[in-house]
């Protein structure tokens, strides 16, 4: 066939227009990113730093959740929180009825149920008894949930801004649910005075490295199950339905399955954290499931970058890691919200993509000087 | 081998009160290629969409391959076979030229079979060829939202060959394009007719008669006249539908 194509056209094609796509080079970058959080505790010896970076680590992973959800399937989760609320109340759970009887209160109950006249354990406490059941349900049951959700959202075909809506009304509902049910979960203490978490005679302490490589090693499991999936057609699907829902129907493909997919996959992880959470906080409470958390979540995911896994993960990280410095140190103590504000108008005014997306922009500027 | 592929019978579609479709009687047979003019608000854009389950129909009856697709979603409909270029080029804008043609090819439709697909499956090498045929070869790694709009044309083409339907449905496919562009699709379209069923909706009366058999013209939701472009231009209530626009062949 002839070429007819104009050579004006041509002409407005360059690297920038480009996307290398190079799996490999992506993955030499999230191995090295990885690596480096491997090798942080063996250059601190300080337990409240070290439990501090846990909690950022994991503070990453639930920015990485959304810009799954967020930047690869379009769908902007304000709940994000939920899911990783309902993960950290599973383990919380777990670790509650693994306390000593002294902390406890009279017959093996916990003690806040002591102190409302709780007189047996609630049915919904049982199956908490076994560890490996508790790690289960942290996980499924933010995914059935968000399933459940996500099936009334995306067969009703709702999308965009009402998206967003619904998902921060169910955060609100679930959020006064646990602080009504105190007889259950404690209600605004929470769970508190916890056991600390032990595999097979493993303990892992808050204040150690042990409980830092854990999160270490689910933080890497879980970024490199997400790369799969955007790397996989499913990812690529995914994308296109971001990019055009409707589109995407007429070559056959189900659009609902792929967003719920989507949506499920995210909630899991975030579960996952939330019960990493439990354990270096060594406790539990409806902030878990706060609506200030569940937007920070979104703030992370758009100066890192939404539409890059590790950009989202590095930019929770970074600002938590600010945040927690800034609000310290004694020079700020009064204006830190104000130099975090300023942060992200910049990044919003100058870094659209984020800070990921300026990386990209500037390494296909640099190929196309070379 | 002539036989009725897809079949509307007595379609009407009201939207607050107007009816852009007003008992529209209309059939295509297999392999062939048909085009579908009219003046403006016609219907033309309207019959289309019925037809793939974009609009549903206030009442009628839509049958494709002998069975009803009438009542069937969108992504059911793509299924048995019917595929779609919009107007407006409708491609994927932050995917690639290759991940857009990735995702037309869509034999296998579940979630889970799909997320254990990494790269161009076996089948899949075959669409660089299609990039190539729509003379896209170069720009495969490219944003498909930096393409031209000719390109982008030429990129949902090919994302319908990629889908392999066996009814083609297209709007306006030349719109925007050169002389030139618009002569090498009438290429490809001829080429596509053997395989596949096509109906076009076009205003380029040039494009129609290099390509079509038949044609059918729309007037205020309903068919008004069947026949070769021949036939059509000879057409005294064609000619009126025209009035004002100085007739067919300027329209």
């Amino acid at each position: 066939m002839s070429a007819v194509i104009d050579e004006k056209s041509k002409l407005v094609i360059n690297e920038t227009s480009k996307r290398y796509s190079n799996t490999k080079s992506q993955i030499i970058i999230y191995g090295i990113v990885c690596a480096l959080i491997f090798i942080v505790p063996s250059f601190m010896d300080n337990a409240y730093l070290l439990n501090k970076f846990s909690t950022y680590l994991i503070m990453g992973m639930l920015a990485m959740a959304l810009s799954l959800s967020w930047g690869y399937g379009g769908i902007l989760n304000l709940g994000q929180a939920v899911s990783f609320g309902l993960g950290s109340y599973c383990m919380a759970m777990a670790l509650k009825l693994r306390t000593v009887p002294i902390h406890t209160g009279a017959e093996g109950l916990p003690d806040f149920m002591v102190w409302n006249n709780v007189e047996t354990l609630p049915l919904i406490w049982q199956p908490f008894h076994s560890l490996t059941l508790a790690v289960f349900l942290g996980i499924a049951v933010p995914v059935v949930f968000a399933m459940l959700v996500g099936w009334f959202m995306f067969k009703g075909r709702i999308t965009g801004v009402y998206v967003a809506i619904i998902t921060l009304a169910i955060l609100v509902v679930v959020n006064l649910l646990i602080i009504d049910q105190q007889r259950i979960t404690g209600g605004f203490n929470g769970i508190t005075d916890l056991a600390q978490l032990e595999v097979f005679g493993f303990e892992f302490d808050a204040y150690s490295s042990s409980a830092y490589y854990l999160i270490a090693i689910f933080l890497t499991l879980s970024l490199f199950l997400a790369l799969a999936i955007t790397k996989s057609k499913t990812g690529k699907i995914l994308q296109a339905v971001r990019d055009h829902e409707d589109r995407v129907r007429y070559f056959g493909y189900d659009v609902s399955h792929f967003q719920i997919f989507v949506f499920a996959v995210s909630a899991g992880i975030s579960g996952l954290a939330g019960m990493l959470y439990t354990i270096v906080m060594e406790f539990a409470s409806p902030t878990f499931l706060g609506v200030h958390l569940s937007l920070s979540i979104v703030i992370w995911c758009a100066v890192g970058g939404r539409q890059s896994l590790i950009g989202a993960m590095l930019g929770a990280i970074f600002v938590v890691g600010i945040q927690g410095s800034l609000s310290e140190s004694e020079t700020f103590l009064e204006t830190w919200t104000l130099v975090m504000g300023f942060i992200f108008v910049m990044v919003v005014l100058f870094l659209p993509k984020g800070i990921a997306g300026a990386f990209e922009s500037l390494a296909a500027r640099i190929r196309q000087k070379n | 081998m002539n036989t009725e592929q897809l079949v509307l019978k007595n379609v009407t579609v009201n939207f607050n009160g107007f009816h852009a479709l007003d008992g529209l009687d209309f059939s295509v047979d297999k392999g062939e290629l048909r085009c579908l003019i009219g003046p403006n608000g016609a219907g033309k854009t309207t019959a289309l969409d019925i037809i793939c389950g974009k609009t549903k129909v206030t009442s009628g009856e839509v049958d494709f391959e002998s069975k009803s697709i009438t009542s069937l979603q969108e992504h059911q409909i793509a299924r048995i076979g019917i595929g779609r270029k919009f107007q407006i080029p409708s491609v994927f804008q932050d995917l690639t030229v290759r991940e857009n043609l990735q995702v037309a090819y869509s034999e296998n439709t579940s979630v889970l079979s799909n997320l254990f697909k990494f790269g161009l499956s076996k089948d899949e090498e075959g669409l660089n060829e299609l990039a190539e045929m729509v003379n896209l070869q170069e720009h495969l790694d490219v944003l498909a939202g930096h393409l031209s709009h000719g390109q982008t044309q030429w990129l949902e083409i090919a994302l319908l060959v990629a889908q392999n339907p066996k009814l083609i449905l297209m709007d306006e496919p030349t719109a925007g394009m050169t002389r030139q562009e618009t002569h090498k699709t009438a290429e490809l379209f001829l080429q596509l007719k053997s395989k596949h069923t096509l109906v076009v909706v076009e205003h380029d009366m040039g494009f129609v008669k290099e390509i079509g058999d038949v044609i059918s013209v729309m007037h205020q939701g309903k068919i008004l006249a069947e026949g070769t472009a021949q036939e059509i231009e000879q057409n005294a209530a064609v000619r009126d539908a025209y009035l004002g626009s100085g007739g067919i062949t300027n329209a």
